[in-house]
Parts: structure tokens; C-alpha cells; sequence
């Protein structure tokens, strides 16, 4: 790693702690996404509580505060914690929640008892083994690099190894078994890769924020992509990415690195959450208003058309009682129309522009297509499995079909409401 | 069927002897998304009738009744109960969820349960009146359940468990029953007994309405159904509204066009 | 009031305050809202020493109700917009609010008495040394503390308790009857938030949520009944309070940790003896049903 930390136009520990903080954001990254998906993501946080007792007996067997040593316990406590989780979960009626919380805190408080038992023999070497629940990245060392790197690239190269099975279990268990896969074993070999993750990163940001690193990418990452190939490496890229910026940031403004980190992920998740193409929040209620002030002026232009087939051209009062809208909504529907040249005002009253009753029959024909496609649409041989999209049939369906499904609805009982909107699109 | 003469509160503005319709929904729109899975749905379920909504898979049924009861959003539409909207008649409804809806893991007895329909009169903070006791057990008997009252909940059949629910509504004491897919998941026999008790329920003056998925049992059973398929494809007296053309439009006809379910539906409706 | 006393009083009192809230929380598949909540509310406790300079337990447990209100809408906000599964939701905003946390302490407090340690870690043994006195009677400050989230928490059970109990068994029936989830569900974890960071300053955050979980779910094996299970959840908590004191006392460890390891045992014993949930019975019965079908078997073809 000392090439790595010469390249980096920062000082030595910064860049240790910089280079520690990707190899953390690429394996949670990567191994995070299968806690998500599987909606386990607070296992990081049992499992992550679960490797203090680790640590302590790894103390007391060796005597020893080495690095290696003491990411081994943490190691295997974690994996009988997360089995004794599964376990639990299977056995008994108790619920994934409840057996997270049984088994963290159980471990927990195992782990507070071994360190008050080591504290209490007295030796002058336990000191600082609970810094492995808090994090203490500016102490990270470059041998510590060392270790993390070999653990990060042994948990990529097997989410690669064993992409297909994995990727087939995670998305349908019972498919998985019925081919052969061994669900079980995969699953636990799953929570293995996880224990990894959170062991790693136990030193770099503590515990607590260790949940988060696992999951930030993942949702982050979720956002924008739907493939699961796809979606690892982004996660671990989007990890890195993470990790550096926040170890950057802590450094440059002298303050602990762990939490920086943290904030930077989750302001990364809302940013995607909020913005991310055709998902986000805001994208999502840009479309949503644009829908319903759509529905809403075809529905005005719609009333409009029949009113005055009906009567004389209707006051914009007038057409609110028939329409049975409120008379803002009307008014704002009105001058959205107005605007767009399909309106012609006689004083008070309102008619259609040539456009406006074009564009009022386009409507009608557009629902009208619909219920014959309700009503119809059985009868109808799709060349494929294309499905209807109801706001436009046509384009959905193409021209064959929407031209069969209207002679249908022509030869059908031609009553009800198809008829009528029928008649109005002739 | 003597629909007319059973009590219940007379209503202003209606012919003499006729009462309000139960359950009015009008222009009711809902959609998930840009998809709309109820379009411009008006009905009117009778009073002191035994209704049902049936329609193909995923044609709104359930959603109806949670978009008439404000479960979910709806996008349009109003809700009248009795000729009041929704809103100021709650306590004139009694719902009964879908099944799958609860927590059969719940350390509670079938009596608690039943004794939920008693929370909405009881009001916030104060415990069930102790004089509600005799109604509750009343209730229990009435669907046949006195014996199971100590059971925990999750230790009954899928018919007992939906006797219940029917329990709880009857608990409820209110004019208007509303149940979603009661009979899924329960064996023929306890689908006819059940039914037998929805018809004499309905005889004591009660409307019910039912989200049905079987069109074999609806044309003896019920007095009344809305045909839905995302819109109001017929309403009416069941023989009306059970036919073979209206089934067709509904459900598509001919097993080649569209399956098992449409296929099902004309060899019932025969 | 002897030191062992004031000790085991304190952590009875916890196991109260949150046996009461712990059930609840189980049933509604939510135990580990107590887990987020009792970090969440880390930046709270830093605001009030920030901008009042106090360690007063009231200013401290308005801010950290303040914040634990935060984690509790946060979460439904991200939940709500149905791009994020509840897990991942908790997951996300918790830890950022610690992190928050931990800035302020490092960055603002450091120093002065208020240390990540003392904040997360209170430590039961001390309990006795910090009191009030009340004319001549002296009593330990966790006690009064305690017993007024205790009584609280009891009343809001009382008060609450069908309400509490149809939200959670039903939550559909309940809003057609007018009980509204969402409103039952935020009253919990605000209590939730008040019990924790209560029982965080007399006896440290891990006991606090292993007494929120643990004894619940021992008890969810254990009973079929709501209010039985309470019952169950509060001996439980007790029992781990009395018993991880002695066994503290002997083995000379941490008090916090000898009680949760206590509940934790409590579970193992129910999860393996329940009666009719435990893994022994069931297999007693699996066993009991093979033979009973075997032999029916045999004899259906000796008949034959």
C-alpha cells in the first residue's frame, strides 16, 4: 500500500485514513446490496455489536492486542451471531426485528461483561479494545491497509464467483431450491460476506455508523439502476466515493472521520432519493401534477364540448354546476385552454375553437378506445405480450388494434357510455 | 325477498316505504400511479339487501370498498351511507378486512377481538362498559363461536376465523356490513354456512355488502351485485346483472381468449 | 436506601418502564425502533448542553424527545415515499443522526463533562452517589427519574390500551372505526424516546434496549394473551434485574451487561421450553403425531 500512500497528495495519515476509507465504502458497497434486498439491513448493526464479545475472547485467548487477531474474533463472533439470527428467525414465531435486537443485545451485553472481566485482571494491555465499537480512524495503521485490502478483494472476487446463485436466491428462494441450489448454505454464505463487511469496518467508522455504510450505497445505488449486475459495482463505487469524500472532509476540517463519512452517505441517499430519473421524489411529483392537470383540462375540455352540444354555450359558472367541479379548478382549466387558442369568449359565455373541438373529440375518442378495449378487448389476438396503456391506447397498442377495437365497439351494443363518446368522435 | 318492511331509520325525500340506499358511490376514480384501476364507478347498493361485487382479477373490487371507506386516496368520488357521506356516518359501517390483513400471531382471544366492535361507541381512553359484555357473547353465538371465546386467535380454521370478523362487525351494531373476500381460502361447506348467516342477517333488516370472487354461489345467494371490471360493468338484481353477455363484457368470453377465471365464470352462469 | 438497593431498584425500574412499551413494540415489528431511537437522540442531548450549558435531566430529555421525534418522522418520510424499505429507512436516518452526535461532542463539548462515554454509556454502579434530597429523605436521583417515566408509561397503557391493542393487531378495522395508526404508533415511540434517554443517564443505552426487546420476545414465546404477556415481560425484567445484580456481585463484571445477559438466558430458556412455542415441545409433538400416524397406518392395513 506505500506506493498508493505516496501517491496521494496528502500527508501520511490522511492518506492512510483516505485509502481505508474507500477499501471500507467498496466492500460494504458491494456487500451491503444483499443485506438490502433482503430487507435485513440492520443485521450490520447485531452483527456489528456482536464482535465486541469477538474481540474479547480473542483478547483473552491470545493476551495479545494485535490487529489480526483481534478481526478474526470479531469475525466469528459476528458469523454465530448472524447464524443464532437465522436460526432464531426460522425456529420459532419470533420476527426478524425481534431476533436482530435479541441477538445484539445479547452479544452486547456478553461483550460489557468480558471487558469489565479483562479491565478487572488488570492487565495494562486491554486498553483500547472498546475503540473498535467507536472507530478511531486517524489511528488506522498501514498494516491495517493491508488486512482490509486482502478481506475487500477476497468479498469482491466471491460476490463475482458465485454472481448467478447468489443473484438467484436473493430474488426467488423457491426457485433457487427447486433447481438445486443450496439455498441455506448460500444464504448463510451471504451473511459470511456480510460479517466481513462490518468487521472491516468496525475499526474505520465504529459500529453504529458501520450500519450505515452498508446500506447507503445500496439504496443510493438502487436509485439509479435496476440490474443487479449493474448494481454492485455501482454500490461499491458509490461506496468509495463516499468514503473518500468523507475522510477528505473530516480531514480537512479536523474532526473525526466516521461521522463525516456517515453524513456524506446520507446526504447522497437523499439526493438520489430526490432526484434520481424517473424514481425521485421530486421527479416522480413533477410527473404526477403534470398528469393531473392533464386529467383535469381534458376533462373541462371534455364537459365543455358536451355542454354545448347539449345547450347554449355554457359561463364558466355554468359549466362548474354541470361538471360537478369546483369552479377554481374550472377557472384554472379554462385559461389553460385559453392559452392554448381553444377557447373563443362570447362575453361571458365560452365556446370552442376549431382546435379546441378537435382537440375535445381526440379526447373522446381516446376514452372512448378505452372502454372498448374494457369491454372488448378479449376478443382482441395480441401479437405479443404488449400491455395498454390507458392514457394512450393507441400508441400502446398500435394502429392495427386500436382500428379492430373500434369496429368492435361500432358492431357492439353501441349503448352506454362508449356509444355516446362514440357518436361525439364522429 | 321482504326487503321493505324491516326497520332501520326511514329516510326524508324517499317514496313511502323505501329507505336510502345503503351504500351510494359515485364517480368514484382511483388510480395506482398513471394506471387506473377504478374509472367513473357509480353504484348503489340497496338497503336491507344482500349485495355483491364481482369482477375478474384485478378489477378493483377490493379497492372499491377501501376507496368508499377513505383506506386509501381516491382521485374522485364521494361515498354516501344512508345519504350522508362516509365521513359522518362511521358508525353506521362495519368493515371487515381482508383475512391476510392481520397478525394471526397476536396473543388476543377471539372475545378481545369481537370486542374491538364495541371501541368505536366506547370512545377514546375509557374501557369497554362491562353492560357491552352480554352484547359481545351475544355475538360470539350468533356466529357459532360461544365455545371458542378463550382460543387465541391464531388457533382457528380460516371459516372460524372469518366467523369472527363477522362477529365483530355484528359487535358493531351498525346497519351496514361491508366485507372483503370473505370466502377466500375457506372450504365449500363453511362458505354455504356462512352464507346462510349473511341471508338471515340480512333477513333481520341489515344490508351487506360483499367482495365476491365465486360467480357460482353468487346468482343463488345474493339479491344484488355490481358486475366490475375497473368500471361499472352492470348493476342490478343479480339475474339481471349474471348473464352470459354481461359476464362476457366483463370477463372476456370463450376459454381461449382469456382462461381459466372467464372460463370458470360462463360454466357457473350457465 | 442501601447501594445493592438503590441498584436493583433502578434497573427494576427500567425493565418497567420499557416491559410496558417492549410488547408493543415486538408485536408491531418495530423492536428495533428502540435501538434507532436510543441513538437518535444523541444530537439532542449535545443541543441542550450547547445552548444551555445543563446536564439537568429535564432540559436533557426535552431535547433528546426533540430528536428522537426527528428519527421517528424522518424514517416515515423516507418510508413514505416507497423508494426506500422500512430496514434500509431506520438504517439511514439513525446513524446520521448519531453521527451528528458525535460531531458536536467532539467538535463543541470535549472537555467538558459531557463525554461519548458518560452519554452512551451511563453506568448503573453509580447510581447511588447521585441524589436528591426531598426534606431530610435522600433518595437517588434514577429512582425519581425512573418511577416518573414508569408512571407514565402506565398510564399511557392504561389510557391507551385498546387503542394500542387494535392499531396493533388490526390497524386497518382500527381507522375505519376512526383509531388512527400512524397517531398510535408515534405516541409509542415517543414514549420509547423518553423511556431510553431517561434510563440512558442512570443505567447506559444497552440496557435500556435489551430491556425494550428481550424480555418481550421471551415473553411473545411464552403467552397468548396481551396482557399476560406484559405480565410476563415485566417479571422477566425484574427477574433480570435481580439476578444480574448478584451475578455481577460474585463475578465482579459489569452490572448492565450481567442483567442483559440474564434476559438474554430468559429468552434461550423460552425460545427452547416454551410449552407450546418452544423448540422442544414442537418436537415432542412432531414426534407424537409421527407415531400416532404411523400407528393409525399400521393398523388401517392389519385391517385391511
Amino acid at each position: 500500500m506505500g506506493w498508493l500512500i505516496d501517491l496521494l497528495p496528502l500527508n501520511y495519515s490522511d492518506a492512510v485514513v483516505a485509502i481505508g476509507a474507500a477499501l471500507l465504502g467498496i466492500a460494504a458497497g458491494a456487500l451491503g446490496v444483499f443485506a438490502v434486498l433482503r430487507q435485513r439491513s440492520l443485521v450490520g448493526d447485531a452483527l456489528a455489536h456482536a464482535a465486541l464479545p469477538g474481540v474479547c475472547v480473542a483478547f483473552l485467548a491470545t493476551g495479545a492486542k494485535d490487529a489480526t487477531t483481534l478481526l478474526v474474533g470479531a469475525a466469528l463472533a459476528g458469523l454465530v451471531g448472524a447464524l443464532l439470527m437465522v436460526g432464531i428467525e426460522r425456529t420459532s414465531r419470533v420476527r426478524p426485528d425481534a431476533a436482530i435486537g435479541v441477538v445484539l443485545s445479547s452479544f452486547f451485553s456478553l461483550g460489557i461483561v468480558l471487558l469489565t472481566h479483562i479491565a478487572s485482571t488488570n492487565d495494562a494491555n486491554q486498553a483500547g479494545l472498546d475503540t473498535y465499537l467507536f472507530g478511531q480512524a486517524a489511528g488506522l495503521l498501514e498494516r491495517d491497509l493491508d488486512v482490509m485490502a486482502v478481506l475487500a478483494v477476497v468479498a469482491l472476487a466471491v460476490v463475482a464467483l458465485a454472481f448467478r446463485p447468489l443473484k438467484t436466491t436473493l430474488f426467488d428462494p423457491a426457485f433457487a431450491g427447486a433447481v438445486g441450489l443450496p439455498v441455506r448454505l448460500l444464504e448463510i454464505f451471504m451473511t459470511m460476506l456480510l460479517v466481513v463487511a462490518v468487521v472491516i469496518g468496525l475499526r474505520t467508522v465504529g459500529a453504529i455508523l458501520m450500519v450505515a455504510m452498508l446500506v447507503v450505497p445500496a439504496v443510493a445505488a438502487r436509485q439509479l439502476c435496476n440490474r443487479l449486475s449493474l448494481l454492485i459495482p455501482l454500490a461499491a463505487l458509490i461506496g468509495a466515493a463516499v468514503g473518500v469524500a468523507g475522510a477528505l472532509i473530516a480531514a480537512r476540517a479536523e474532526v473525526p472521520t466516521g461521522p463525516v463519512i456517515v453524513l456524506v452517505g446520507f446526504a447522497v441517499v437523499l439526493a438520489t432519493v430526490l432526484l434520481a430519473p424517473g424514481r425521485g421524489v421530486l421527479w416522480r411529483g413533477r410527473k404526477l401534477a403534470r398528469d393531473r392537470r392533464r386529467a383535469l383540462v381534458e376533462g373541462v375540455l371534455v364537459d365543455l364540448e358536451t355542454t354545448i352540444h347539449a345547450g347554449p354555450p355554457p359561463t364558466p359558472r355554468e359549466l362548474a354546476l354541470a361538471s360537478g367541479r369546483p369552479r377554481r379548478q374550472v377557472a384554472r382549466a379554462l385559461s389553460a385552454l385559453d392559452r392554448a387558442g381553444m377557447l373563443a369568449r362570447d362575453g361571458e359565455r365560452i365556446h370552442l375553437t376549431e382546435s379546441g373541438a378537435a382537440a375535445a373529440h381526440a379526447v373522446l375518442e381516446r376514452r372512448d378506445l378505452w372502454s372498448a378495449w374494457l369491454e372488448h378487448g378479449w376478443k382482441l389476438r395480441l401479437p405479443d405480450a404488449r400491455e395498454p396503456d390507458p392514457t394512450d391506447l393507441r400508441a400502446s397498442l398500435g394502429d392495427d388494434c386500436a382500428d379492430e377495437l373500434r369496429r368492435l365497439a361500432l358492431a357492439g351494443d353501441g349503448g352506454g357510455a362508449a356509444g355516446d363518446a362514440g357518436q361525439g368522435a364522429r | 325477498m321482504s326487503a321493505h318492511q324491516d326497520g332501520g331509520p326511514p329516510t326524508a325525500g324517499r317514496g313511502a316505504g323505501d329507505r336510502a340506499p345503503a351504500l351510494e358511490i359515485r364517480r368514484m376514480t382511483v388510480s395506482y400511479g398513471a394506471r387506473p384501476v377504478l374509472w367513473d364507478v357509480d353504484a348503489s347498493f340497496p338497503a336491507g339487501r344482500l349485495s355483491a361485487i364481482v369482477g375478474p382479477n384485478g378489477a378493483g373490487k377490493s379497492t372499491l370498498l377501501k376507496a368508499a371507506l377513505g383506506l386509501i386516496p381516491a382521485d374522485a368520488g364521494q361515498t354516501l351511507v344512508e345519504g350522508r357521506p362516509v365521513g359522518a356516518a362511521r358508525d353506521r359501517v362495519a368493515y371487515v378486512p381482508q383475512r391476510d390483513a392481520v397478525d394471526w400471531d397476536f396473543p388476543i382471544t377471539v372475545r378481545e377481538v369481537v370486542e374491538m366492535g364495541r371501541y368505536a361507541p366506547t370512545g377514546w381512553f375509557r374501557r369497554v362498559p362491562r353492560r357491552d359484555a352480554a352484547l359481545v357473547d351475544d355475538c360470539l353465538e350468533r356466529v357459532g363461536m360461544g365455545d371458542f371465546r378463550g382460543r387465541q386467535i391464531g388457533q382457528l380454521s380460516g371459516g372460524q376465523r372469518q366467523r369472527v370478523f363477522i362477529a365483530r362487525a355484528l359487535a358493531q351494531q351498525a346497519p351496514l356490513l361491508l366485507m372483503d373476500e370473505p370466502f377466500s381460502g375457506v372450504d365449500a361447506r363453511t362458505e354455504a354456512s356462512i352464507l346462510e348467516l349473511l341471508a338471515a342477517l340480512r333477513d333481520e333488516g341489515r344490508s351487506i355488502v360483499v367482495v365476491h370472487h365465486d360467480l357460482g354461489t353468487v346468482r343463488g345467494a345474493f339479491d344484488h351485485a355490481l358486475l366490475l371490471n375497473v368500471r361499472a360493468v352492470a348493476e342490478g338484481p343479480v339475474a339481471e346483472v349474471v348473464t352470459r353477455e354481461t359476464l362476457a363484457r366483463a370477463y372476456g368470453a370463450g376459454a381461449d381468449a382469456v382462461g381459466r377465471d372467464a372460463g370458470e365464470a360462463l360454466s357457473w352462469a350457465g | 436506601m442501601s447501594d445493592d438497593l438503590t441498584i436493583i431498584l433502578t434497573a427494576g425500574l427500567v425493565a418497567t418502564a420499557a416491559g410496558l412499551l417492549g410488547p408493543f413494540l415486538v408485536l408491531r415489528r418495530v423492536a428495533l425502533m428502540s435501538d434507532a431511537v436510543s441513538h437518535a437522540v444523541l444530537p439532542g442531548i449535545v443541543a441542550v448542553y450547547l445552548l444551555f450549558e445543563t446536564r439537568a435531566p429535564l432540559p436533557v430529555i426535552v431535547g433528546a424527545a426533540v430528536f428522537a421525534v426527528v428519527c421517528v418522522i424522518g424514517i416515515d418520510l423516507l418510508r413514505s415515499t416507497r423508494l426506500v424499505a422500512s430496514d434500509a429507512a431506520i438504517a439511514l436516518v439513525f446513524p446520521a443522526l448519531f453521527a451528528l452526535g458525535v460531531l458536536g461532542v467532539t467538535e463543541f463539548a470535549s472537555g467538558a463533562h459531557l463525554d461519548l462515554d458518560a452519554t452512551i454509556y451511563g453506568e448503573i454502579a453509580f447510581a447511588p452517589f447521585d441524589v436528591w434530597a426531598f426534606g431530610s429523605v435522600e433518595v437517588a436521583r434514577s429512582i425519581v427519574l425512573l418511577g416518573a417515566v414508569v408512571l407514565a408509561n402506565a398510564t399511557l397503557v392504561a389510557l391507551l390500551w385498546k387503542e394500542l391493542k387494535a392499531t396493533t393487531f388490526d390497524p386497518e378495522f382500527s381507522r375505519t372505526i376512526g383509531i388512527s395508526p400512524t397517531l398510535l404508533s408515534r405516541l409509542l415511540l415517543i414514549a420509547v424516546a423518553v423511556t431510553a434517554v431517561t434510563a440512558f443517564e442512570s443505567v447506559g443505552a444497552i440496557l435500556v434496549v435489551t430491556m425494550l426487546i428481550v424480555p418481550a420476545a421471551a415473553a411473545y414465546l411464552l403467552c397468548d394473551r396481551l396482557l399476560a404477556m406484559i405480565a410476563v415481560t415485566l417479571g422477566i425484567g425484574w427477574l433480570s434485574a435481580v439476578l444480574g445484580h448478584t451475578v455481577a456481585l460474585r463475578a465482579d463484571a459489569s452490572i448492565a451487561g450481567s442483567m442483559g445477559l440474564v434476559a438474554a438466558c430468559c429468552f434461550v430458556l423460552a425460545l427452547v421450553l416454551s410449552p407450546k412455542y418452544g423448540l422442544l415441545a414442537r418436537a415432542l409433538q412432531r414426534r407424537r403425531r409421527r407415531r400416532e400416524v404411523r400407528a393409525a397406518l399400521a393398523e388401517a392395513h392389519a385391517a385391511r
